[in-house]
């Protein structure tokens, strides 16, 4: 009996603190911390007529990027407002319930954001999403084609993309002047090699990461020979030559005991930031966008950091390569999807929004007149230029006609090839010393029996 | 009309109605039409004829999987029978003091829902030196291990859950089948001289064959279709070296993550198959089958 | 006879401590979570979980956002406890009816059937999930707790288990209440239902672990983030966006205390039930 009362009165006590709970969750604002955008969704308010536009995204700092555009959307066009209800999902989840919700032709939101690895995927059989061509013309005469042409096939266009991803390095100076180095003569993988073996030498600690779960810096090297992961027919290709020679020198690198693996596989995943944060490893070379995982999760290294260009082979290589993205997308069957087409063009490619993809997110902008804008590439109260002791787009600008493609991350084959690269062929070589040319011909063959 | 309703002839099939309903709707027919998506390319509307069990059976990823799920099944069986038998014994013993303090931390784990528990282990088995696993191998002196990217310690990890979720249910079954075996048995054979040990192996290990065969039966079909543990201990589907790709995981790659739903359905179909033929075997040899259909 | 009974003493220290050491290693995992959920989010990624207690760096930070902050724990909380508690009452009852059925009638294609519930006890539901998607989506049932919850209802596991208690009432009960003039459906509902509340106990625990802890399926079918189950909440966490590890952890422990409470109350039916219903030749 008394068991039953205990029972009775928690079931009450859980009540009651449901509705506390929900309460103070329709209330609280005095919280000055910024978890407004955690997980769960999103609506803004908007006054007078609207259409209303369901839009999925797996990054939730685009939440507030979209609204603050949306908002500025709606300034300019009343006749044609729109209310965002944004949804923000674990990345699997989101892509995963996007091609479920195509294929069974329901339950699809009228824009998504599609990761630029899984983009191709959407791209198989008949396209579910919308051939944004005309919704980009305003546009394109000052975005970065390469960034449109990885989102499109057969010509027509269909994800706006948000950066370019332009591939640097960053270098904790602190931690590098310590041991007597000096950035600034990194031109060459060689070079950077050597410093890392210096530095090792000097603090006992790791210069930089060999990636396991993710290609930043292979598609950096890669490209730069000329090489690619399919033949000139779009052929499966990964024992070619040069790929075996750009894995083989990061295996000699990580055979110096100066480079090594990272929890979580690569710089940009949340076991591997807090070792970045923590100095276990002093330089990256990534993305431009890691410039927002500094400021959000490495917040330790403030005022230590520098950017600059990313090695080289040899001079005349190319400087750079556009790395990752999110492609939005608006899907076909949507109602409104003329409308989300037009609205999403202006909120991810106007100049206003290119502008705002660096002020909010810390990204590098399609639009590359915008990177020129001294007044918003040196604002000191932005803060990612407090962040870095080097102009960010300083190091943009030097590079800027130096940024290459790799196309075969836009073909149909690359998400399953990249997944294998990421689960197998990687960790073969750099967790279980398996030699460059077997591990890649056992992923050749993987490969080949799901392309066939 | 009512009459008839109410009459004893038609009450039994009113009352398995819903059931029959259920398994048409809900199993037949999606079976069914597995099996033809089985037969099918999905995304290109084609019809494939057996190309994709032809993909399986030369699919190493595939076998990998399968091997996965078989030997973390099997692991789970020798693990999760014995062990929990032979607890539920002592447990039930008169000599055993406050039974019921220790049933109710041992069901705590049951309680917590895999992702939860996945978490918790995923961070216990971190690859840092700070972590609770490489802390207590560092008490014999051994330095960290990287858990979850090798093959055996992360088999070890997917153990380590089932055995912490499903040690204090099992014990819970059969408990619930010693409580069923007559007392004056165990009376009997104390005053023969039986041992403790005799006593259990003579009375109770034979007497609880039923709770046997029923932990079994559903041991087999959690193992084979473990999915969720994984997923969560490695935070997705992707694992390094798929070593934590189970049969399940396989079909949820393909069906959802790479959209080749024909694919899937016939992963799905050859899991349908192993588990069947492997519970028919062990039906079979325990005897239980012949006794239902009786 | 004494040393009979000091051996026994021993005996029973012993037991005693080996089941206090098997307790404490399945505590260990909930208590470094207990731990971390004092702790900075940040910590977890940083050190992984461990029993190490430092005071300077624990806090009641996390509660603070757990129950102040604005997030939708408490909604992903809320809809948990609602489709657990409509899961378990339509399955135990729709499952009851059935089993019903089982044991006390004799009737063609009885045996069939029954052997379909055994097929169906082993046929793993990831092997219709994918078809049962298309057709869910076809029925326009995507994005409702209906779809979560239909194809569960006549359960076969459940079915077995009812069946297996109801085969022990005695058959002269059931004579006794026809002779009365109740109808076959009135002797189920007020002669039988009534003495198989053991049997209720043990498949609500049993039922309401499952409901409470679906995760595949729910992910499936569920879209809107406000229909979201806590499991698929604190899923949505593991990302190490603003304060969500500190709500992951806090809140990951605090989703286990009160089914713990609860399960601790009601022990006594789940085991009594679990005894009468279990499987018998």
């Amino acid at each position: 009996m008394k068991k039953r009362l205990i029972a009775v009165m928690l079931c009450v006590a859980m009540m009651a603190s449901l509705l506390v709970g929900c309460k103070s969750g329709s209330e609280g604002s005095g919280d000055d911390k910024d978890s407004s955008g955690s997980a769960g969704s999103n609506t803004m308010e908007v006054e007078g007529d609207y259409t209303e536009l369901e839009v999925w995204t797996f990054i939730e700092l685009h939440q507030e990027f979209y609204t603050n555009m949306a908002e500025k959307w709606n300034e300019a066009n009343p006749d044609k407002q729109v209310k965002l209800t944004l949804s923000n999902m674990q990345y699997d989840d989101m892509h995963n319930k996007l091609s479920l919700a195509l294929e069974s032709g329901e339950g699809a939101p009228d824009v998504v954001d599609i990761e630029l690895g899984k983009f191709p995927a959407f791209m198989v059989g008949d396209v579910e999403l919308m051939d944004l061509t005309e919704s980009i013309a305003p546009y394109k005469d000052t975005t970065v084609e390469s960034r449109l042409d990885i989102y499109s096939k057969d010509g027509s266009r269909y994800g706006l993309p948000t950066h370019v991803g332009a591939t640097v390095a960053f270098y904790n100076t602190e931690l590098l002047e310590g041991a007597g180095i000096d950035y600034t003569q990194i031109k060459t993988w060689d070079e950077f090699k050597a410093a890392g073996v210096k530095y090792y030498e000097a603090t006992g600690k790791y210069f930089a990461c060999v990636e396991t779960f993710a290609n930043w810096m292979i598609n950096l090297m890669l490209v730069q020979k000329g090489g690619d992961y399919l033949d000139g027919d779009g052929n499966l290709d990964l024992t070619n030559d040069t790929l075996v020679e750009v894995l083989q020198y990061i295996k000699d690198m990580q055979d110096t005991g100066a480079f090594a693996t990272v929890p979580g596989g690569q710089p940009d995943n949340e076991e591997a930031y807090p070792s970045y944060n923590s100095g276990d490893y002093a330089v990256q070379i990534m993305p431009f966008w890691q410039t927002s995982r500094f400021t959000s999760y490495m917040t330790d290294l403030e005022g230590d950091v520098a950017i600059a260009p990313a090695p080289v082979w040899k001079d005349g290589d190319v400087k750079s390569i556009g790395g990752g993205g999110t492609g939005t997308a608006v899907v076909k069957t949507s109602e409104n999807a003329d409308l989300a087409a037009e609205v999403f063009a202006f909120i991810k490619l106007s100049e206003e929004a290119n502008k705002e993809v660096w002020n909010v997110l810390g990204f590098d902008p399609v639009n590359t007149a915008v990177w020129e804008d001294e007044e918003l590439t040196k604002n000191p109260d932005n803060k990612f230029v407090q962040f870095f002791n080097t102009y960010p787009f300083d190091t943009l600008n030097e590079i800027k006609d130096s940024i290459a493609a790799l196309d075969t991350l836009s073909n149909e084959k690359w998400p399953s090839i990249n997944n294998e690269l990421v689960t197998t062929t990687l960790n073969n070589i750099y967790e279980n010393g398996m030699p460059v040319k077997e591990a890649l011909e056992e992923s050749q063959q993987t490969l080949e029996n799901e392309f066939n | 009309m009512k009459k008839l309703l109410y009459s004893k002839k038609v009450a039994p099939y009113v009352f398995v109605l819903p059931f029959v309903i259920t398994v048409l709707l809900f199993w037949i027919y999606p079976i069914a039409n597995g099996v033809l998506l089985s037969f099918q390319d999905v995304l290109k509307k084609e019809w494939v004829g057996f190309k994709n069990y032809e993909r399986l059976m030369t699919d190493k990823i595939f076998l990998k999987s399968v091997y996965n799920s078989v030997r973390y099944m099997v692991g789970t069986l020798v693990l999760l029978i014995p062990f929990p038998m032979l607890f539920a014994s002592l447990l039930n013993s008169k000599l055993m003091k406050k039974p019921g303090f220790f049933k109710s931390i041992y069901f705590l784990p049951a309680l917590t829902s895999v992702v939860v528990a996945g978490t918790i282990f995923r961070l216990i088995f971190g690859e840092m030196g700070t972590s609770l696993a490489n802390q207590v191998i560092g008490i014999f002196g051994m330095e960290p291990i990287k858990w979850l990217k090798n093959e055996w310690t992360g088999y070890f990890a997917l153990l380590c859950i089932a055995c912490w979720r499903w040690t204090g249910v099992n014990i819970l079954y059969f408990l619930a089948g010693l409580q069923s075996i007559p007392g004056d048995i165990y009376e009997a054979a104390s005053i023969d001289g039986a041992s403790k040990w005799q006593q259990f192996t003579k009375i109770s290990f034979p007497l609880l064959k039923p709770t046997t065969v029923y932990v079994l039966t559903i041991s087999i079909y959690a193992g084979l279709s473990m999915f969720l543990e994984s997923f969560m201990l490695w935070k997705g589907n992707n694992s390094p070296q798929n070593i934590g790709l189970t049969i399940v995981g396989y079909l949820y790659r393909q069906g959802i993550e790479k959209r080749a739903l024909g694919y899937a359905c016939a992963v799905g179909l050859v899991l349908l198959v192993v588990v069947m033929v492997i519970n028919l075997i062990q039906l079979k040899a325990t005897g239980t089958f012949d006794k239902e259909e009786r | 006879m004494s040393r009979g009974k000091k051996k026994d003493r021993i005996t029973s220290i012993f037991l005693v401590i080996m089941f206090s050491i098997l307790a404490i290693l399945i505590i260990i995992p909930v208590y470094t979570i207990f731990i971390a959920s004092f702790k900075p989010g940040g910590d977890l990624l940083q050190y992984g979980l461990n029993l190490g207690i430092d005071w300077s760096r624990m806090s009641l930070d996390n509660y603070k956002l757990l129950f102040t902050g604005q997030h939708d724990y408490w909604q992903w909380f809320f809809n948990s406890i609602i489709l657990t508690v409509i899961t378990v009452v339509l399955t135990l009852l729709v499952s009851a009816f059935v089993g019903y059925g089982f044991a006390a009638y004799e009737f063609k294609g009885r045996n069939v059937l029954f052997v379909i519930v055994l097929i169906i006890l082993s046929v793993p539901f990831e092997v219709v999930m994918l078809p049962l998607y298309k057709q869910m989506s076809s029925w326009g049932l995507m994005d409702s707790y209906v779809a979560v919850v239909l194809p569960f209802l006549a359960h076969a596991s459940t079915i077995f288990f009812f069946r297996q208690y109801l085969l022990g009432i005695p058959k002269s009960l059931l004579e006794a209440g026809r002779i009365d003039g109740a109808t076959e459906y009135g002797i189920f509902l007020r002669l039988v239902v009534p003495i198989m509340k053991p049997a209720f106990a043990a498949m609500a625990i049993l039922n309401g672990m499952n409901a409470w802890n679906n995760y595949l399926w729910p992910l499936l079918v569920v879209r809107s983030s406000d229909k979201y189950t806590l499991t698929l909440g604190l899923n949505t966490l593991i990302n190490p966006y603003g304060d969500n590890y500190s709500l992951l952890v806090v809140g990951a422990f605090f989703s286990i205390v009160p089914i713990f409470i609860l399960f601790v109350c009601f022990q006594k039916y789940f085991i009594e039930g679990m005894t009468a219903g279990a499987v018998k030749e």
